[in-house]
Formats: structure tokens, C-alpha cells, sequence
């Protein structure tokens, strides 16, 4: 069977691909490497109690090394969550000798918008202007007046939660109305803002939803905070709560699951692409055909099947297929005792903590040794049994103490831009193959000298806001985890104006092949210090319906 | 028509899952149920956490979940047996010492590890282990302190009265605090 449309992929970008092509009225096949995981009826762990777990949610550690090495590293990563990752040994991947890279995978049907976290900003002009303004990499053919009726739409259809704020750096959004900051976030806020006027402490931007959308069998926030389990309420975006039942309504959408794409086929005579090639879960292969092809595989996954596609890689006679991949530089920035707040208190888990945007490097040039931004991320939080571990101690007093709600802490983690380099790339390693022998994608990653300056400086300046609202600073650190942490990798097929020098255009779609489009990760041509999800998901949106518009036109 | 093709059929699938919460945790439990140490642990856990208005962490199976917790790596506990080198650290009268003396030889330990002496060190994760053992247990999780799996609201600034218990569920806390 034919299909107008093959959608590779089901997460975060795959969802939204299927569900604006199948409601423009085209037919749909979505292909999906992992297992189904249907909504409400597949979370198999989302009731379960810690009592209820043979680990206690802790999970068998010794397994985990074995089998979970690098997922076990996830912080969503938990023996509640355990399904809703890769196995690592079964899914290896290589690292060039000085790369240091955590790959966090999930391979179902969802993929990882079952398990991200969930945060939702717009980027503005700062970060589309990034790369023109300071000559790293190339510039993006696109600015935020392009993009910004597509932010609209996405929010107002997965549902964001947030606060208005005003702020050129982080423009406001389509928000359902905003969680409240408890009392030490609300105090820090007001003295960070008396000080620093320009810096702005605001509650996280989430996909949690604190208004239903009945109509579409969602409702709001429960305030459990354990989203990677999946959630049958519906209260977080996920493909399985939103996107999927859209695309599914519309009659036009087919899913494959358990199939992995080993290849785009390639017609050189029409320089058209006119299908997948898949290996199914008999390990069979099968081809499917369409007029289109949508990459939404992840962004080094989209990356692996164009290398894999042709000899020196599809869609790649610029030469920069595979280069200039990027995550956020990320660290524990500042954490400190916030005394004073000891007979107040807060109920229930908030889904989200709270942002301090950028602040540096916009009208003025103030960044030490960097030439762009860094955001941070965290919150307040009172501690409760795990302090016992750091307490000398124990019997009847120590049980009390531990009774009752402990100090108030705060974290801000910061997330620094990462610098797109032609040396930090994907390559495939054709002498080590996976369980479908198939090559294993090989990462070169290391940060630069730019992001290790913006994390030293956001270290300083955590602290001294911290410090600054009466806080007693216990921690900070200035040097990045390893690439991948802050699961935010992204890059390999940037988008740009030409194409000597780029994989895609304006539109998401190649340069060199005209129904194909990659509008995952993999498009990125620099990285902002926001999460990028959202601007995924608005370029997808804006990318389904050029497409869309150029099939009717019969231009691809 | 829209359809799923799913290779995997569903109900294989759930009754895989099913199958796999069940069995699993009997498993462990057999693989480590010989233990020597069942004893020494459950006293400990007890002596870590004591009976108050609720009961303590060794009537609730603290001890045991340990020596699982240990089996299997867990607070990196891999490739150093801590409960034989808990029972030699204590000496071999020690359970059968009268109360403060048993009270005595863990605060020595424990004052020694919080001290930073190095031989002391392993203290650490069985300590670490005991508490989580006990606070995700339904008791100490759900007694002693407060569990809500779904709160259903959040209310970000509310008086805490001295008396008010923590709860077991706050995940952030558990995880930073």
C-alpha cells in the first residue's frame, strides 16, 4: 500500500507531523522503531507504591550496570520508568576517544515525550540571531516573526502552563493560567528583581496542564510529579495524550510499531525520495512508498538514517550531514540553605520548578569570555527523610527530627549555549553493528571554551543571587556533565540559507531532496539555553503545512 | 480505517508485565533468604530506627530489604560484602549485649564514618540503605510519614505547624532535599 506521507518516528515531532498531514488530509504512515504503549492502559507502573516495587523505585543496580548503564543516569530514570528507556547493551553506540556522551534513548511508541521534562520557551531573536550576530555556524534562514504563530498554535493545542513575563528573551506564549512559586521562590524572586531588575525568576513553563481539555479527554494536573510514567490523565503532553487521538480521529493515519528504518530509498533520476526500508520485528526488511518523507526519528537517529542511506550519506552534498551536533552545557550551578521560612510549607508536587531566563549577552555584550546566553533552572524545596543520610545519628530523636518537614533548600541548575563546531559530529562506525546489523553511530562531542566561561560565570552569579536573597550557599560547580546530559542534543542537518553549506532550508526540507524533510532535533542550527522541544514542535507545524502546500501545488 | 499494527500481541504483553511484578520480587527474595547476617541486619535497622508510635525498621522488614538492597548493588555497594564487615566491625558479641551497649558500639561507628575516618566508611551506605528501606516502606512511608499518590492540588505556601509530618512523596525532596 501507498501512503501520501511516511512520518519516521512517534515522539515529540513525530506526533505532530502525523497529526497536521493526516488533518490536512493526507495519508499517513507513522513508523515506530519500538513497542505500542497505548494511552491509559499501558502505564503499567503509574499506581504503584514504593512498597509495591521489589527495589522500592530504586531498581536493581546491578542490572542497571549491566544493561542500563548510561539510561540509569537520567534523572526521569527510575524502576517505575525502567520500560520507557533504551536498553544499553542492546542498543550500543560508539564515542570517539575523548567523548564523553550520554545518549538518553527511549524506543517505544511515544518515544520520549513519554519521558521528557516537559519544559516549554519560546525562542526570540537573540537566539535565531545567534550565529549571524557572533559567526558561529551558519545563520538560520529563519527569525521569530516566522515562527510565531506556530508557537501559538502548539501551545494553545498540547496545553503550556505558565506566567506572562514581558520579556524580549523569552517571549510570552498562548499560557494556561501559571502553578504558584512557594514562599522561598516568591521570595527570591522579589529580591533578585529589586537588584537585578533585568533578571527575572519565573515558574517553569511546563506541557502540564492546570485547566482541562475535556474535549479531548484531558484533564488537568493531578500534582503527583511522576509524568515518566505515563499519565492517564492526559495532564501532560505526550504523543499518546494529544497528538496521536488527533491524528487517529482523522481516519488518515496507519502505525507500524516495533519496525526499525534502516534507509530512506532514493530515486537519483527524479532526486526524489519514494520510501523506507524497514526491518520489521521478524527482522524481515520491507519497503513502504510515499509522495513525502518526514524524519522524525530523534535527532542523531534522523542523522543515522541519512548517513546510512547512501554512500557519504543522503541529502548531503553540503558536506555538513552529521556535523555540529550540540546539547546545553549543564551543572548544578549553586544549591543553598534558604533559612528564615520554617513555619511555611507547601502542598502537593509541582510538575515544574521555576527559570531565571537569560540575562546576559543581549543589547550589551556582558559575557565573560562567551558570546551568548545562559538560563537557569530549579526551585525551592524542603527537605524531608533523605536528610537522614547526611545526619550523624540515629534512634528515637533521629526517627523524630525526620518526622517533620527539614530546612529549605535551592537549586539552580544552569544550562548554558552551546557553541555549534564542525568538530563535534556523527559519523557511522560501519565496523560495529547493533542487534539489526546495522552501523553503530559513532559521537565526537566535546564542549569548547565558551560554554565552560558561561557555566564559570553562571556559578558566580548563582551564588551571589542566592547569597543576595539571604541565602546560605552550600555547593556550585562550574564544569559541564558530559554531552547529552541535559538531553537536549540536537543538530546534524541544520537548517540554512544555502546550500553549499547546510542540509535544510527555511522549510525543514532538504536542499537536495525536495519531499524530504527533517523537523526533529537534527534541523538545529544553534542551540539557545532553552529547552527546544517547543520550537520542534512549532517547526514541524510550520514544515507539515509548507508541505502540504507544495503537494497541492504538484512542486514535490 | 486507522489501525495499530502491533506485532507484540497485547494480552502476551500484560500478562508478561503481570507476571514479571510477581514472580521477580520471589525470586530475590529466595536468592538472598539464606543469609547469616538476617539477624544482625534486622537489629540494626531496629536500633536505627526504634519503635515510637509507629513501629520500627526492623519489625518492618528493614533488615531484609538491606541485605536485598545489598545482593544487588545498591548506594554503591558493589564488590565490598557490608554485612560481613558490619558483623565483624561490631564483633561477634554484639547481639548478644544488653541494649546500650549494642546503643553504644553502632554510635561509636556511626560518630567514626560522620567523622570521616575511612575504615568506617561503609557505615555510610548501610545507614543510607535502612532509611530508604523504612521510609518506602508502607509503614514508614505512609505512617510514620505522609504519602499522597495523587494530591489533586497544589497549594504553594500554607502554615506548617511543628507537629505536621513530612511526607514520604514528595519526590523532589526525596530526590534533593
Amino acid at each position: 500500500m501507498d501512503f501520501d506521507a511516511i512520518v519516521v518516528g512517534s515522539g515529540i515531532t513525530g506526533g505532530w507531523a502525523a497529526k497536521e498531514l493526516t488533518e490536512a488530509g493526507l495519508k499517513v504512515l507513522m513508523i515506530e522503531r519500538g513497542r505500542e504503549i497505548r494511552h491509559q492502559q499501558d502505564y503499567a507502573t503509574e499506581m504503584k507504591m514504593p512498597w509495591d516495587m521489589p527495589f522500592r523505585g530504586h531498581g536493581d543496580s546491578d542490572l542497571y550496570d549491566r544493561e542500563y548503564a548510561v539510561q540509569r543516569l537520567n534523572r526521569h530514570f527510575t524502576e517505575f520508568t525502567q520500560p520507557n528507556f533504551v536498553n544499553d547493551a542492546q542498543n550500543p553506540y560508539q564515542t570517539g576517544e575523548d567523548t564523553r556522551f550520554t545518549w538518553f534513548r527511549s524506543y517505544q511508541l511515544g518515544g520520549r515525550s513519554l519521558t521528557w521534562g516537559r519544559q516549554c520557551y519560546r525562542w526570540s531573536d537573540y537566539d535565531f540571531g545567534a550565529n549571524a550576530r557572533d559567526g558561529h555556524g551558519t545563520d538560520w534562514p529563519i527569525r521569530y516573526v516566522d515562527i510565531a504563530p506556530w508557537y501559538d498554535k502548539v501551545e494553545s493545542f498540547i496545553g503550556v502552563s505558565g506566567a506572562k513575563e514581558g520579556l524580549k528573551q523569552l517571549p510570552d506564549g498562548q499560557f494556561q493560567p501559571p502553578m504558584g512559586l512557594n514562599v522561598v521562590e516568591t521570595h527570591v524572586r522579589a529580591e533578585i528583581a529589586k537588584r537585578w531588575p533585568e533578571r527575572c525568576l519565573t515558574v517553569g513553563r511546563t506541557a502540564n496542564m492546570t485547566e482541562g481539555k475535556p474535549e479531548e479527554g484531558r484533564a488537568p494536573c493531578q500534582y503527583r510529579s511522576l509524568c515518566a510514567r505515563g499519565c492517564s490523565y492526559g495532564a501532560y503532553f505526550s504523543t499518546q495524550s494529544s497528538t496521536l487521538p488527533a491524528a487517529m480521529k482523522t481516519g488518515n493515519l496507519t502505525v507500524i510499531t516495533d519496525a526499525v528504518v534502516e534507509a530512506l530509498e532514493y530515486d537519483p533520476a527524479t532526486k526524489r525520495v519514494t520510501g523506507v526500508r524497514y526491518i520489521d520485528a521478524k527482522k524481515q526488511r520491507q519497503t513502504v512508498r510515499a509522495r513525502i518523507v518526514f524524519l522524525n526519528a530523534g535527532a542523531f537517529n534522523s542523522v543515522h538514517i541519512l548517513l546510512n542511506s547512501a554512500p557519504g550519506g543522503l541529502a548531503n552534498s553540503s558536506g555538513t550531514l552529521g556535523t555540529h551536533i550540540m546539547d546545553h552545557a549543564n551543572t548544578l550551578s549553586a544549591a543553598a540553605l534558604m533559612p528564615g521560612f520554617e513555619t511555611r510549607t507547601s502542598f502537593g508536587n509541582r510538575p515544574t520548578g521555576v527559570v531565571i531566563p537569560r540575562y546576559r549577552n543581549m543589547d550589551q555584550m556582558d559575557g565573560v569570555g562567551h558570546t551568548r546566553g545562559f538560563s537557569f533552572q530549579g526551585g525551592a524545596l524542603q527537605s524531608t527523610w533523605t536528610q537522614g543520610n547526611r545526619m550523624e545519628g540515629f534512634g528515637a530523636e533521629y526517627k523524630d527530627k525526620l518526622r517533620h518537614p527539614g530546612p529549605w533548600r535551592m537549586v539552580l541548575v544552569g544550562f548554558a549555549d552551546c557553541v555549534p563546531r564542525a568538530s563535534n559530529r556523527l559519523t557511522l562506525d560501519r565496523t560495529k553493528v547493533d542487534a539489526n546489523g546495522l552501523p553503530q553511530l559513532k559521537i565526537d562531542f566535546a564542549f569548547g571554551k565558551e560554554e565552560h566561561a558561561a557555566l564559570a560565570q553562571a556559578k558566580a552569579e548563582a551564588a551571589e543571587m542566592l547569597t543576595a536573597a539571604g541565602g546560605k550557599v552550600i555547593m556550585g560547580f562550574d564544569q559541564p556533565g558530559p554531552g547529552g546530559t541535559a538531553i537536549h542534543e540536537m543538530g546534524g542537518a541544520r537548517m540554512g540559507h544555502d546550500p553549499k553549506t547546510s542540509v535544510l532550508n527555511q522549510w525543514s526540507q532538504s536542499h537536495d531532496i525536495a519531499n524530504l524533510f527533517v523537523t526533529d532535533g537534527a534541523q538545529m542550527a544553534s542551540s539557545a539555553c532553552q529547552n527546544p522541544s517547543l520550537t520542534y514542535m512549532a517547526l514541524t507545524a510550520r514544515a507539515a503545512h509548507a508541505a502540504v502546500g507544495m503537494l497541492r501545488e504538484g512542486r514535490i | 480505517m486507522p489501525k495499530i499494527q502491533s506485532p507484540m500481541a497485547r494480552r502476551e504483553f500484560m500478562a508478561g508485565m503481570a507476571l514479571l511484578m510477581t514472580v521477580a520480587p520471589s525470586l530475590v527474595q529466595a536468592k538472598i533468604a539464606p543469609s547469616p547476617y538476617q539477624t544482625l541486619l534486622r537489629e540494626v535497622a531496629q536500633l536505627v530506627i526504634p519503635r515510637s508510635t509507629t513501629p520500627g525498621a526492623g519489625e518492618v522488614g528493614v533488615g531484609a530489604f538491606v541485605l536485598l538492597a545489598l545482593a544487588h548493588g545498591l548506594e554503591g555497594t558493589k564488590g565490598f560484602d557490608h554485612a560481613a564487615w558490619l558483623k565483624s566491625t561490631l564483633g561477634p558479641g554484639f547481639l548478644a549485649q544488653p541494649l546500650p551497649k549494642r546503643r553504644a558500639a553502632l554510635a561509636a561507628l556511626d560518630a567514626r564514618a560522620f567523622a570521616g575516618d575511612a575504615a568506617a566508611k561503609p557505615w555510610l551506605a548501610i545507614k543510607r540503605l535502612i532509611l530508604l528501606g523504612y521510609y518506602t516502606s508502607e509503614t514508614g512511608g505512609s505512617k510514620e510519614l505522609r504519602y499522597e499518590h495523587v494530591p489533586g492540588r497544589w497549594d504553594p505556601d500554607l502554615p506548617l505547624k511543628p507537629t505536621d509530618r513530612a511526607f514520604s512523596s514528595d519526590w523532589s525532596a526525596v530526590d534533593f532535599g
